[in-house]
């Protein structure tokens, strides 16, 4: 037993915290938060410089074909910003989904973009009718001109302005079992027919994407026609408990402003962190956070171990989107006012919070699945 | 990063042994009921037996040092050892002691080389089965508080006073506590921290009434006493730690009381729930196609797992000399409350059969009532969830320039 990280770990980590200490500075990200992408060319191009888009890819097509928790490791860092921008989507999400369903042209034709940042990835599987079912998956890809013919939306897709590329999951054909019949299809956003835009509101950097008469010719179907929704499942149970490290950084965040705040507010003549009240606000932060931190890396080292993992990843990634919201509303207890003034930085974890709640399933979903898990 | 203890060749081998071991030594006829209280006086002196044997081998204690009768072997055998009893859903010590854990752990901290020669040696061996004696009826939380007191008189100290909620059924040979040495000193060092025979003319041990007998993991203990102490003379020799002391020397100990030991035991209320979620059907349809009894199952198993992945992660720290400062009292927090939480899950779920002993509808020899009862009373024994918070707050520095360091542990 041993819960440290590796020599090699802690290197990552280090080299994550100074990129996060002089990149991304709080006015830096403040000012992202505004942005229609969510990241500057210079902060891409120097992730992409040090590796962390390929970390995940194989050697052989340009990665580092490193582990889940090396992977963790640093996006836990990229959440204590919390740096947005398509880093998980095409670095982590993007890359295993071509991993698992691609064959070897097509991992060599997508995962050297992918590792060096060239191309930016992002999966846009969720329609108007929400949920992270094979039922939920509507929308048709048409046989026309020897190739297929796409119709219809995507709603909610993360990072869908700043993709160069979309892996969307459509219908081929049907079947009695919603599982059958999706395929994967590989669409460039530039592609005629394909229009991109973010919503607005209490969310950072989730778009529409809308198909019209978009055609692609069969080689943009990623894996066996009708056959995506397996692969896409092991992705997303390999993927999913990164996301939950990026969520842990962002609750430790979260943490450790709340206890510097309660050092420095003084209020009634005493630091406010001396009144019992609030302290309770801070230990239910620190609780969620643990919480969502063990088991998380239980999770990634199951998957990096062969272990069988889907229990704990589906236990991770409902921890986790509970614990960082949770934390940003103990951390608002704890600010009052100050927390909610954009410049101070908090209401960016905050936003982030809700943003990522539903992402590869939402709490209530992961917690079903969990118990379908269970050798009862 | 490893979750699971690593058993080298040598490990391997040694737990065949242990297995092996246990076999032959543990007694086939042994009654573990879910209610400690029904142990009987026959099984208890098997379990003191065993335990016993155990100390023979240096595996009661496994990893307190050989030169005072422990094991001195590694966490990772004493992990093999906890593991193989855990088969047979036995703790170590496979009876309540508060010897080893903690009042071992104090003096081995703070005694002189003559105490440690003198005490631990039947502890770690386990000889003597030691109790602590630490509240009051005027000292809960304010442990501080006690006043019990204990007077120097030549080459001896004379007790005076009260002490509840200690041991259990069946008796001890000998106990450890904190007495007022100076009432009119300062808080905190005005204590004296003193190990006494159980025997001393002038004790009397009477069983409280309580809804269940409490206790911190380990075994359970049956029955709460309390203890009159009426000019109970004690040798200088047993004071631990010097006059005036005694808080510091319990500050190692309710450290590890307020979880910082840690533990690899999972709950075993999973197991039970399962049995019960096979059997039991609500409104004619059977409980595992109940929706709403699955996603209170879901919590259940989520604040279940938490819980042990905290007690893990202490056991880790601690055996691995990591420092630790919020870690302790935050497992023993969320164990504490999750657990009141985890019991209204129960209740959710299979309804009144939770709360039912009846034999003839009890689906899991009665530990499904007596936990409807331990998770109540299990708020307070080590302090309540308000003094984990407390203590929390303080290592963590919340609203405080210098956090609070962790007692001191050997």
């Amino acid at each position: 037993m041993d819960l440290s990280l590796s020599e090699y770990q802690q290197q990552l980590k280090n080299t994550a915290r100074d990129f996060m200490e002089r990149e991304c500075s709080k006015e830096t990200l403040v000012e992202l938060d505004e942005s229609e992408t969510g990241y500057t060319d210079v902060i891409w191009q120097r992730a992409s410089e040090i590796g962390w888009l390929g970390m995940l890819v194989p050697a052989e097509y340009g990665g580092a074909g490193g582990s889940l928790t090396d992977a963790a490791v640093v996006y836990e860092q990229l959440g204590s910003g919390p740096l947005s921008g398509p880093f998980f989507s095409s670095g982590v999400l993007g890359a295993l989904i071509v991993e698992e369903s691609g064959d070897d042209e097509q991992k060599g034709r997508y995962l050297p973009g992918i590792a060096s940042g060239q191309d930016i990835f992002t999966l846009a599987m969720t329609e108007p009718s929400y949920g992270w079912k094979a039922t939920s998956i509507q929308m048709r890809a048409e046989r026309a001109n020897g190739g297929y013919k796409l119709n219809g939306a995507k709603l909610f897709v993360h990072d869908a302005v700043a993709a160069s590329r979309l892996i969307c999951p459509v219908r081929t054909h049907d079947s009695d079992y919603p599982e059958d019949g999706v395929t994967l299809v590989v669409v460039d956003t530039s592609a005629a027919g394909v229009s991109t835009r973010k919503l607005s509101g209490f969310m950072g950097w989730v778009g529409e994407v809308t198909f019209e008469d978009v055609q692609v010719d069969d080689s943009a179907v990623l894996g066996e026609v009708g056959g995506g929704w397996e692969p896409l499942q092991r992705a997303f149970r390999r993927a999913a408990p990164v996301l939950c490290a990026y969520k842990v950084g962002g609750s430790q965040a979260v943490f450790d402003m709340s206890v510097e705040y309660s050092r420095t507010r003084r209020q009634f003549g005493t630091p406010i962190g001396r009144f019992q009240r609030v302290q309770d606000h801070i230990i239910g932060i620190v609780n969620h956070l643990d919480a969502a931190r063990w088991t998380t890396y239980e999770a990634l080292w199951k998957l990096d171990s062969g272990r069988p993992a889907d229990t704990s990843v589906h236990m991770a990634k409902a921890v986790s989107s509970e614990a960082y919201m949770q934390a940003c509303n103990g951390a608002h207890e704890v600010h009052a006012g100050l927390g909610v003034m954009r410049e101070y930085g908090l209401t960016l974890h905050t936003r982030m919070s809700r943003t990522l709640y539903h992402v590869l399933g939402d709490p209530l979903h992961h917690r079903r699945l969990m118990v379908d898990t269970l050798d009862i | 990063m490893d979750f699971e203890p690593r058993y080298s060749q040598e490990q391997q081998h040694f737990r065949t042994e242990v297995r092996e071991w246990l076999e032959q030594h543990v007694p086939k006829d042994l009654a573990n009921p879910a209610d400690s209280a029904k142990t009987t006086y026959e099984d208890y002196l098997k379990y003191r037996e065993l335990g016993r044997k155990l100390g023979d081998k240096g595996w009661l204690w496994a990893t307190a040092p050989t030169s005072y009768g422990g094991g001195g072997l590694s966490i990772d055998h004493a992990i093999v050892i906890e593991e193989e009893l855990d088969r047979y859903d036995l703790s170590v010590p496979p009876y309540y002691d508060s010897g080893g854990r903690l009042g071992g752990a104090s003096i081995l901290v703070w005694g002189s080389d003559e105490q440690k020669d003198h005490f631990l040696p039947p502890i770690f061996k386990g000889e003597v089965r030691t109790w602590q004696l630490l509240t009051e009826p005027g000292a809960g939380s304010d442990l501080a508080g006690v006043k019990i007191s204990a007077v120097r008189d030549g080459d001896e100290y004379v007790i005076n006073g009260q002490k509840i909620y200690v041991g259990s059924s069946n008796g001890a040979e000998q106990f450890w506590m904190i007495t007022c040495t100076d009432p009119e000193g300062e808080r905190h060092q005005n204590l004296s921290w003193f190990i006494i025979p159980a025997d001393s003319p002038g004790i009397t041990v009477t069983p409280m009434d309580l809804l269940i007998a409490g206790g911190e993991g380990g075994a359970g203990t049956g029955v709460k006493n309390t203890i009159f102490f009426d000019n109970v003379r004690v040798p200088a020799f047993n004071l631990i730690g010097g006059e005036n002391n005694g808080w510091r020397v319990a500050t190692t100990h309710l450290e590890l009381e307020h979880g910082s030991g840690g533990t690899i035991r999972r709950n075993r209320m999973v197991d039970h729930l399962f049995e019960y979620m096979r059997e039991l059907k609500r409104d004619g349809k059977p409980l595992l196609e109940d929706q709403d009894a699955r996603d209170a199952l879901a919590d259940f198993y989520i604040e279940a797992e938490i819980s042990r992945l905290f007690g893990m992660r202490n056991y880790w720290m601690r055996h691995s000399h990591v420092p630790m400062s919020y870690e302790g009292p935050q497992s023993s927090f969320y164990r504490k409350s999750t657990g009141l939480k985890m019991a209204q899950r129960i209740l959710d779920i299979v309804g009144p059969y939770a709360l039912t002993n009846d034999p003839r509808w009890d689906l899991s020899d009665e530990h499904m009532e007596v936990y409807q009862r331990s998770s109540i009373v299990a708020l307070h024994p080590g302090g309540t969830t308000d003094i984990q918070k407390v203590i929390m707050a303080r290592r963590i520095g919340i609203g405080r320039e210098v956090k609070e360091k962790q007692g001191a542990l050997a």
